[in-house]
């Protein structure tokens, strides 16, 4: 044969294979561009639906109650769909069509979390109208599951809900007695004093604080621009009563709420040193009637021992809390069993709700499963209140799409973390409160929760008026750029080192003060015989 | 004499067909590989920044090492814009989305890295807050098999000449500052 001949074939051989190749290789480029864009997508409209929940309920009077929130989740879920029909160029399509490729999402809050997935409705015949029928498929929000384990032991059998901080609700049966308690767990020891005179890791707490701040209200409807004026405050279970002249008001959904001269509040506020006091209290309390309790008592709803999920034999609230010195410590083998109680119910109803989709999605052969998220995700699901989102099956050429989104939101009036209480000077600016600036800086004139700095809204109906509860402006090394502020691993240990100063005085009570204020669904502290 | 010249023609198409053409089409494909990689890399590197709101030294040598890991080598820009939401509180009637009314300033690469630079040892992070924005681009700095065979035939001058390109853009979404 001819070496010419040779090449021919060569090349009639080759040149199918090249291009097949080609072709294969452009595919699967196609494909990871296009999972690509749809990840980002996808995060895009999550955040676009933290963003309505945040602006929703930082500008509403009344987001902490149960059924405000759930409007404001609604209408997250709303922004969500849209945003999702927007960025997939499906503009047009309504939510219903969308909803086939969304088997869950998940909005974590203080101390449980909502799911928003497909369920049958079950009414019984006679209630059953014209709006909803028995064994309808309908979409929305399950109901409202805490963070919760139930630990039998003895005569004590209890349920006990864990929070986003170290604050947990005990139900149930305590060495023989019905209990209901709420409150914080502090170590007793790092809590010296009594009355007024309370001190916190050696740090003084300041007693009859003075509270101030802008609010901004219309007088009428004919009003272009609202009043804003700096009153003295009180706040309890997240409502703000302002003090004005001889009387007190506070602001329920824009409108000024004026309350008869007989009823007073306190010009000064005294919520620090009450949250110290009555964690001490409730921790001792705690430790005297479930000091020994551990995680091979914990129990499912069928009473199976959930050892093998949470570990054998490991305390709960014992005075040893392994390598952490307290209880609060991040480190603390409170905190661990903490985090594994939240990750273990979120895990376990979601996986559940995303299986049962398979049931209810109608227009796409997907198989729905749960994607395994990562370590880094878990631990923004475990500290922050945020919304989760999962895509799946849509086809984007080679395999079908299986992505999810967790965004996560530090400014809500939800929870009070650590991180959230920011520092004013007096030269007009307000810090982080592990900025560099602050230590040893003699100036600090408060501290409040990161919230009251964002900008509110007030309107009429006609016209609406824009104002900072704290006219501040943010620190350029903490807060505008955050390169001046530390992030230590554990943020008692790090005020603790810095000793009694003006830092850590204004940090302390702040932190205090704004845990003890904040709405929460259990401030019932009872025990009955 | 005639049929030498033939015969030396088609010995020299021959290596051509047989050796160089499926060179460049296999180094073509090699190419659109770390193409691949290298734009998932960068995707995920960006977005993880921008949903932890936290940089360190860590996240960045893992991404270099995974792009590395084509065999190429590569320039990467980093670049922050910070938002500054002060200048828009000065008003009274606050506005703090206008334009204009807030400014962005810009963190490149240099500044990054001098911030994420562990010195005596300590780790460092840069963090970010919600609303500032993110983005890296990364671009081949050596010149590939595919590239040099393509020179050989048709000469690509300039400076930009890279062949392996990727870029990703985003809003930070955490406050990097914090737990």
């Amino acid at each position: 044969m001819k070496i010419q001949n040779l090449a021919v074939i060569f090349v009639i051989i080759m040149l199918p294979i090249s291009l097949i190749l080609t072709s294969y290789v452009q595919n699967q480029v196609q494909t990871i561009e296009l999972q690509i864009s749809y990840d980002f997508k996808l995060t895009n409209a999550t955040y676009d639906a933290l963003k309505a929940f945040q602006l929703n309920t930082i500008n509403s009077g009344t987001s902490d109650l149960s059924n405000s929130k759930i409007r404001d989740i609604e209408a997250s879920v709303n922004t969500f769909f849209s945003s999702i029909a927007e960025n997939f160029n499906m503009a047009g399509y309504n939510k219903e069509t969308l909803q086939d490729y969304v088997p869950a999402l998940v909005y974590t809050m203080y101390d449980g979390y909502y799911i928003y997935t497909p369920f049958t409705n079950t009414i019984s015949d006679e209630d059953a109208g014209a709006t909803y029928q028995n064994g309808e498929k309908l979409y929305g929000l399950k109901p409202y599951v805490h963070y919760s384990c139930r630990y039998v032991k003895g005569s004590t059998n209890v349920v006990i809900t864990y929070s986003l901080d170290n604050c947990i609700t005990v139900e149930g049966i305590v060495n023989g007695k019905a209990v209901y308690k709420t409150g914080y767990l502090i170590e007793p020891d790092n809590i010296i004093g009594s009355g007024d005179n309370i001190s916190y890791r050696h740090v003084p707490i300041t007693a009859n604080e003075n509270l101030q701040e802008n609010v901004g209200f219309y007088d009428n409807t004919t009003q272009t621009q609202a009043t804003i004026g700096n009153y003295n405050y009180e706040k309890i279970d997240g409502v703000k009563y302002y003090h004005e002249g001889d009387h007190w008001f506070s602001m329920l959904n824009n409108e000024k709420q004026t309350y008869p001269t007989t009823t007073q509040y306190s010009d000064t506020s005294n919520d620090a040193i009450e949250y110290y006091t009555n964690a001490r209290e409730f921790t001792d309390w705690v430790r005297d009637n479930l000091g020994d309790l551990t995680t091979s008592d914990a129990v499912d709803e069928n009473n199976n021992s959930l050892a093998d999920v949470y570990g054998q034999n490991i305390s709960i609230f014992g005075n040893d809390q392994g390598s952490a010195d307290a209880i609060e410590d991040p480190n603390s083998l409170f905190n661990q069993h903490r985090l594994s109680v939240i990750r273990y119910s979120i895990e376990k109803n979601l996986s559940i709700a995303i299986a049962n989709y398979n049931r209810y999605a109608s227009s796409t052969s997907a198989n729905f499963q749960m994607p395994n998220l990562s370590e880094t995700d878990w631990e923004k699901i475990l500290n922050n209140v945020s919304v989760i989102s999962f895509m799946q099956g849509l086809s984007i050429g080679g395999k079908i799409y299986n992505g999810y989104s967790i965004v996560t939101n530090t400014k809500t009036e939800e929870v009070v973390n650590t991180d959230s209480i920011y520092i004013i000077t007096s030269d007009g600016n307000y810090h982080r409160a592990t900025d560099q600036d602050l230590i040893g800086n003699n100036n600090i004139t408060g501290a409040f929760s990161n919230i009251d700095f964002e900008r509110k809204s007030v309107t009429n109906g006609s016209s609406t008026t824009y104002y900072y509860p704290h006219t501040e402006l943010g620190c350029y090394t903490s807060i505008v750029n955050q390169t001046g502020a530390s992030v230590p691993d554990n943020i008692y240990e790090y005020m603790e080192d810095l000793g009694n100063t003006a830092l850590t005085r204004a940090y302390f009570t702040a932190l205090g003060r704004e845990r003890f204020s904040m709405y929460r669904t259990n401030p019932i502290t009872t025990e009955w015989n | 004499m005639g049929d030498t010249v033939i015969t030396i023609i088609a010995i020299v198409l021959a290596a051509v067909l047989m050796f160089v053409f499926p060179l460049m089409t296999m180094s073509d494909r090699t190419d659109d590989v770390s193409q691949l990689s290298v734009e998932t890399a960068t995707t995920e590197f960006v977005d993880d920044v921008r949903t932890t709101g936290r940089l360190s030294i860590d996240k960045y040598n893992s991404f270099v090492q995974e792009i590395s890991a084509t065999g190429n080598s590569y320039d990467v820009e980093m670049q922050a814009q910070i938002l500054d939401e002060n200048p828009g509180k000065k008003t009274t009637q606050a506005e703090s989305t206008k334009i204009g009314e807030n400014v962005y300033y810009t963190m490149y690469t240099s500044q990054i890295m001098d911030t994420i630079d562990p010195q005596g040892g300590t780790p460092k992070t840069l963090a970010l807050k919600e609303g500032d924005f993110f983005s890296t681009s990364v671009r081949n700095t050596n010149s590939t098999l595919s590239q040099q065979l393509k020179n050989f035939f048709y000469k690509v001058t300039g400076n930009d000449t890279y062949s392996i390109a990727a870029e990703h853009a985003g809003i930070v979404t955490a406050n990097g500052a914090g737990n």
